[in-house]
């Protein structure tokens, strides 16, 4: 079987994990909890080893290397890191609620992936600029980064939406009150943005070592370096502004979702504009 | 001194910093969305914002800023870095929530050696000390992780004097090379003017590779550098693998075609045919008839729609003749019976008694090197290496306090109480200490 296929087998396991958080959020039965937990780590566990075996196949047409090269296989390593991020998190605050929030985005992407046309799934051989050894530590930190800010959004998309209805009445009703607090989600918005901007500050130091190899440069004002750029600062204003102001709660979630905007545009709104960085 | 006040609190401020960043990011999106090719000339530095004077004043304002700030707020790090467990902060142990506080029945050296070994075992080596109210035990860690923003902000004000040395010491440049070319001059990226290296560099092969597929492999030139006729170095250069001589660094950049492809010409002569001559356009060749010399005036890829094709000139001490010389000319004698004697200009061996063939114009690449020196490269090398180890030290790491109290009750027995400070990430210091409190009860009760 295709690794293409099996991956387009694990979107649907995504679509059905999204489901199973889902009910359980609605009708608080553990049961969909559990199961929706369990779907998610298969869908992790196949989704691995899909990606092995792309790897594994990409050396037997005889070019082998890390199947993070293309917009189809950052797409899939992209929901990968956001799944990873998030069953680590749920094996943490030990709450299932952000399920719902989280995996619909890994879901997407990988639906994206699957049938966007113009995302071509084929494996390619590396051109010269891609033969280097900092792909794998550049893309790699990146990804992890911009997983992170997925995370962080989920959490304020929830904060708000919590925000919203705890203002318009107190004593949250029914499945309302099974939300993590606003306390923790505050927190885990924080320290995931935090872990982005750390991710993301190793990504762009990675990708400038390499600009300087390959195209002489450590920085060339190119759109995509320069909406890196914009992402990172959203981001330390926004940590600075926890840090030394004491923003909380709603700002906090506000800037979560802007930053997230433009972790989507340094991805793929970059792609529109002329670029030197055209591979991803 | 007032003014110079006013200055300072200006420039020391986080409200500054925020600003200015927002501002930097506004430049940034209307950098990159502005269209390059489609703008009025007035506005033309929109699109090249990063060379322009506003973004030079905004880096520079915020250079000071990070500079003002990092020394205004040093004193009160360096107070928290020497923090020692006394005195304790002021409501450390006011309203602590009830897990926080245990009671024993023990009395107060008993559930001093307890509390010790939990301590101990859980959080390492602790500090004790007896207060007049009762034992304080006191622990920190993770202290340096308040240096860590610090040197974060010193790796970015790096970062940028690396950039400025580097655009002031520093040049760019491209310089193209067709095979066998040799040359000392570069052009300036973004048109301006040319520079002269003080050694000279020769393109000896050109290679690219493609995969089956088409897409490309291997960019390679096989490139000498010479100075006042010695060679100095010799090197393959790949995309990605450098070259360095003297300072300047060398990448393979592009490739592109050359004017006019190289013909290889051949003669024939009483039935032996001569060796391949390869010739370009303007470049001439000597023929073995009465001091004869062939040059050669064109070389097309397509002439007239009859394929690749030559045009000689040959002269000999008596006049000059010309003609072309067409790689097909068999295929087109046949297909136009009688061409030869018709268009003499058109025959390979109207120069007798030699017979003229071209076997073959070879297009012929030049390799595009781009050409740097920056001095500033070490130094943003060593700044990214600060950034990147601030934050982690910042992030990864927090200064977390954490204090137990031990007091004996008036009516027998005794409390604990248990409190913590931390920097960063509440959250974890206190289930920190929750635990703590389990396992000090747990041990107390054993």
């Amino acid at each position: 079987m295709s690794h293409t296929l099996i991956l387009s087998y694990v979107t649907f396991i995504y679509f059905a994990a999204f489901v199973l958080y889902l009910f359980r959020m609605i009708l608080q039965k553990e049961f969909y909890g559990v199961a929706a937990t369990y779907t998610a780590w298969t869908g992790i566990a196949v989704h691995t080893l899909a990606v092995i075996f792309r790897w594994r196949d990409s050396y037997h047409l005889g070019f082998g290397h890390v199947p993070i090269t293309n917009l189809y296989e950052s797409l899939v390593f992209f929901a990968w890191s956001i799944m990873f991020l998030y069953l680590g998190i749920e094996l943490r605050i030990k709450n299932r609620m952000l399920g719902a929030f989280v995996v619909p985005v890994a879901f997407l992407i990988m639906a994206y992936a699957s049938i966007a046309p113009g995302v071509n799934q084929s494996i390619e051989p590396l051109i010269p600029a891609l033969q280097s050894n900092w792909l794998t530590s550049h893309v790699l930190t990146c990804f992890m980064g911009y997983a992170s800010f997925t995370v962080a959004f989920g959490c304020a998309i929830l904060y708000l939406w919590k925000n919203r209805k705890d203002a318009a009445g107190p004593g949250s009703s029914g499945w309302m009150a099974h939300l993590p607090s606003l306390d923790v989600l505050d927190a885990l918005i924080y320290q995931s943005a935090t872990l982005g901007f750390v991710f993301l500050a190793l990504g762009i130091v990675t990708g400038s070592v390499w600009a300087h190899y390959a195209w002489g440069s450590y920085w060339s004002w190119d759109p995509k370096e320069i909406w890196s750029l914009i992402t990172w600062l959203i981001y330390a204003i926004m940590l600075h502004a926890r840090f030394v102001r004491g923003w909380r709660g709603k700002r906090m979630a506000m800037l979560a979702v802007v930053g997230f905007i433009s972790v989507l545009f340094t991805y793929l709104g970059v792609n529109f504009l002329v670029s030197l960085h055209n591979y991803i | 001194m007032k003014k110079v006040n006013i200055l300072w609190s200006f420039f020391s401020s986080v409200k500054l910093t925020l600003v200015l960043l927002f501002l930097m990011v506004l430049l940034f999106i209307v950098a990159t969305v502005v269209p390059r090719e489609s703008i009025a000339p007035e506005f033309a530095w929109l699109a090249d914002i990063h060379h322009s004077w506003l973004f030079y004043i905004l880096t520079a304002v915020f250079s000071l800023n990070l500079m003002i700030c990092s020394i205004d707020r040093w004193p009160v790090t360096m107070k928290q870095f020497k923090m020692t467990g006394i005195p304790v902060p002021s409501g450390l142990f006011e309203n602590l929530p009830e897990k926080r506080v245990i009671f024993t029945e023990k009395n107060i050296e008993d559930a001093g050696r307890v509390v010790e070994a939990a301590l101990s075992s859980a959080i390492g080596r602790i500090e004790k000390s007896d207060t007049g109210t009762g034992l304080l035990f006191y622990r920190q860690r993770g202290r340096f992780s308040l240096l860590g923003v610090y040197i974060v902000h010193l790796g970015v004000l790096i970062i940028i004097a690396g950039a400025v040395i580097g655009s002031m010491l520093g040049f760019k440049a491209d310089m193209n090379l067709s095979e066998g070319e040799e040359s000392s001059n570069a052009q300036l990226t973004g048109g301006k003017g040319a520079h002269r290296l003080d050694f000279s560099v020769r393109c000896d092969r050109f290679i690219m590779e493609l995969y089956d597929t088409g897409a490309p492999k291997t960019y390679r030139s096989d490139l000498s550098f010479i100075k006042e006729g010695q060679m100095i170095h010799q090197a393959s250069l790949l995309v990605n693998h450098p070259i360095n001589v003297n300072g300047v660094r060398f990448y393979q950049s592009s490739y592109g075609l050359a004017e006019g492809g190289k013909a290889i010409l051949t003669f024939k002569r009483e039935g032996t045919e001569s060796p391949e001559i390869p010739v370009k356009e303007g470049e001439s060749f000597d023929l073995p008839v009465e001091n004869a010399k062939a040059s050669v005036l064109r070389v097309e890829e397509n002439m007239m729609q009859m394929g690749p094709a030559v045009k000689l000139n040959i002269a000999t001490g008596k006049g000059s003749i010309q003609l072309w010389v067409f790689q097909h000319i068999k295929e087109i004698a046949e297909a136009n019976p009688g061409l030869l004697s018709e268009v003499p200009l058109f025959n390979p061996g109207l120069f007798q008694p030699l017979l003229f063939s071209l076997k073959r114009i070879e297009r012929q690449y030049y390799t595009g090197l781009h050409v740097v020196r920056d001095p500033g490269v070490p130094f943003v090398l060593v700044g990214g290496l600060l950034l990147l180890a601030g934050i982690l030290m910042a992030f990864f790491f927090t200064h977390q306090r954490i204090w137990v109290l031990v007091t004996s009750e008036a009516g027998g027995g005794t409390t604990i109480c248990l409190a913590g400070r931390v920097n960063r990430y509440q959250d974890v210091l206190q289930r920190q200490i929750d635990d703590l409190g389990v396992k000090i009860r747990k041990e107390l009760s054993a």
